[in-house]
């Protein structure tokens, strides 16, 4: 509501661009069609500051208000949030390769070299969809270690440090099964060192083979397994369980603090 | 163990509690304050990772060929702990078992330190700093010891073992304990654990009346076939009897299981003592920060032997002498 009562006469030519700037702001920002999706005002107040983290649904994961201590740096090094970054970009430059890829054996070596090379920015996307899942396994121990140190898997939290745990083996999981898709020499045979790992289970050992990776060997039925389970499976369920860990953070009064 | 937990307040377990109460002057609003440190670490790992990604290619080797098999092939960096316990015991233990227990017992790690003491701040109980460091300094002798030991030939570990005598192969029992040489080659010490089931030899007079036929028990040969009880019986829809026919290899049950569990499980008991006997290890937070930090620095010492450390045939050498052979 900035400029609803009438103004004494502009007297320079400052006043008069002040009022103009005025002028368009609320043309932009109090409409009927802007308000319709921000229902806050500018955080520009407290009150509003409060309202914009508590009525948009992506900032609504944070609490409106916390300790002081929890925003230092040092306290949490960000790691969790940045391990669900990494997720997020990598579910981006995830979606961006799967336009250039099929997992099929004739072609997905094809597509990736030929993504690399005529596809523009396909190789930084590749790259970055690489680094950045490395980076996620690293976030997500050094996480792991910041909430054990911290002891902040203490009561009340211990269930969030267990979905924590699964978090942890689906992100493992989720690397693993990419790693067999560019289906080079370096993919097949980190995977067929997995696969005998897998195959090594007691009793289990031919069913678990058959069933994650299709057969006794990795072949077309593993390459459409690990596609299938990398694209859409696992990450579902990974957004499922962060969705669960997120919201218990909050459920659980915050982070935690000392007694 | 004589550490106990102090007695959680009298609220049922996991019980949300009720938040103290606030105080309003130490608290700050989420935007800006927490907002901004986000938003600034997204950008900030954006662009580097950008860069990082403009400068540095992921690898693409050739087209996968199932016939040509690279020497030595990895798995990925975060497995090659695993890869690397392959190497030194059953890989039932080392792929499935181990990691399995790994993780439940991450899991479970808050049902058993129940106290409410020592959380939100870093290192919060007394002497766990010091607890951290000196056990993520032994984690890392004792991995290192233990891989050179299983690659006795090449770290000369096998010297400490020389003593043993070489078997006479013709004798019928062979008596104290002797080391089987290959036919014509030197006579080494003790070089991997599997020796122990491999080379190792002794007898022992033993009664026929307690299962040999020559008076003598010799190992290994009188052992690697021991029937399990039951194996020859018929029940249970044949597949469901998951033991039939089963014989246990007792030599082989020692190298690769009994001996590699016990010197983790010895290892890991001993630190710990040593560490409460000290008085540094006082809560029940302190075993597990010991255990905690303990698995997590295996991980990494095993993840780095494995990917710097082992070249053809998992062969431990030095990272500079590592050759591929892309088959």
């Amino acid at each position: 509501m900035a400029l609803t009562e009438e103004p004494g006469k502009p007297r320079n030519f400052q006043e008069r661009i002040g009022i103009l700037q005025d002028r368009i702001y609320d043309k932009i920002f109090h409409n009927y069609i802007w308000q319709s999706i921000f229902r806050s005002g500018y955080p520009n107040t407290p009150r509003n500051q409060m309202l914009v983290v508590a009525t948009n649904v992506f900032l609504h994961l944070h609490p409106t208000r916390l300790h002081r201590t929890h925003v230092k740096i040092t306290h949490t090094y960000c790691l969790g949030g940045l391990t669900f970054f990494m997720f997020l970009v990598l579910t981006v430059t995830g979606v961006l390769l799967m336009f250039y890829y099929v997992p099929s054996v004739d072609r997905a070596y094809q597509d990736i070299a030929a993504l690399e090379t005529n596809v523009k920015f396909g190789l930084l996307m590749r790259n970055l969809h690489r680094w950045t899942a490395h980076a996620m396994v690293i976030l997500v121990f050094l996480h792991m270690m910041r909430v054990f140190y911290t002891g902040a898997y203490k009561p009340p939290r211990e269930f969030n440090w267990v979905v924590g745990v699964i978090l942890l083996v689906l992100t493992l999981v989720l690397s693993f099964t990419g790693y067999l898709l560019p289906w080079d020499q370096l993919a097949l045979w980190a995977v067929t060192v997995g696969h005998g790992i897998a195959g090594s289970a007691p009793y289990f050992g031919d069913e678990t083979q058959l069933i994650v990776f299709g057969g006794y060997e990795i072949g077309p039925n593993a390459l459409i397994r690990f596609y299938t389970l990398h694209v859409i499976a696992l990450p579902l369920l990974a957004a499922i369980f962060m969705a669960v860990h997120f919201w218990r953070i909050r459920r659980d009064g915050g982070m935690a603090r000392p007694l | 163990m004589a550490i106990e937990a102090p007695p959680a307040p009298g609220r049922a377990p996991g019980a949300a509690r009720p938040r103290p109460k606030r105080e309003r002057e130490e608290e700050v609003l989420v935007w800006p304050d927490l907002v901004f440190v986000e938003f600034i670490s997204a950008v900030l790992f954006t662009i580097t990772f950008v860069i990082l990604s403009v400068l540095i290619n992921a690898p693409l080797l050739n087209r996968a060929n199932t016939d040509v098999t690279p020497n030595p092939s990895k798995a990925p960096w975060y497995f090659l702990n695993l890869q690397e316990l392959l190497l030194h015991m059953d890989k039932a233990w080392a792929g499935v078992l181990l990691p399995t227990i790994a993780l439940g017992f991450f899991a479970a790690i808050p049902y058993l330190d129940r106290s409410r003491e020592a959380q939100g701040i870093w290192f919060g109980t007394k002497y766990s700093v010091r607890i951290t460091i000196i056990t993520a300094i032994y984690a890392i002798f004792i991995c290192g010891l233990l891989v050179a030991f299983d690659a006795g030939d090449r770290t000369k570990f096998e010297y400490a073992t020389r003593w043993i005598p070489s078997c006479d192969n013709s004798a019928q029992h062979v008596g104290v304990p002797c080391l089987r040489d290959e036919a014509g080659a030197k006579h080494l010490g003790i070089v991997t654990t599997k020796d122990f089931s491999k080379r190792l030899q002794f007898s022992i007079p033993w009664p026929d009346a307690l299962g040999t036929d020559d008076g003598h028990l010799d190992w290994p040969r009188d052992l690697d076939r021991i029937p399990v009880p039951f194996n020859n019986v018929d029940c249970c829809y044949g597949s469901l009897h998951l033991w039939k026919g089963m014989n246990l290899n007792i030599p082989d049950i020692m190298a690769n299981q009994v001996i590699p569990l016990s010197t983790i499980a010895f290892f890991t008991v001993l630190i710990i003592y040593v560490l409460f006997r000290l008085g540094w290890v006082r809560t029940r937070r302190d075993v597990f920060i010991t255990m905690f930090t303990g698995v997590l620095t295996a991980y990494l010492v095993l993840s780095l032997v494995g990917s710097f450390f082992r070249g053809q045939g998992q062969a431990l050498i030095w990272p500079w002498e590592i050759k591929v052979d892309p088959g």
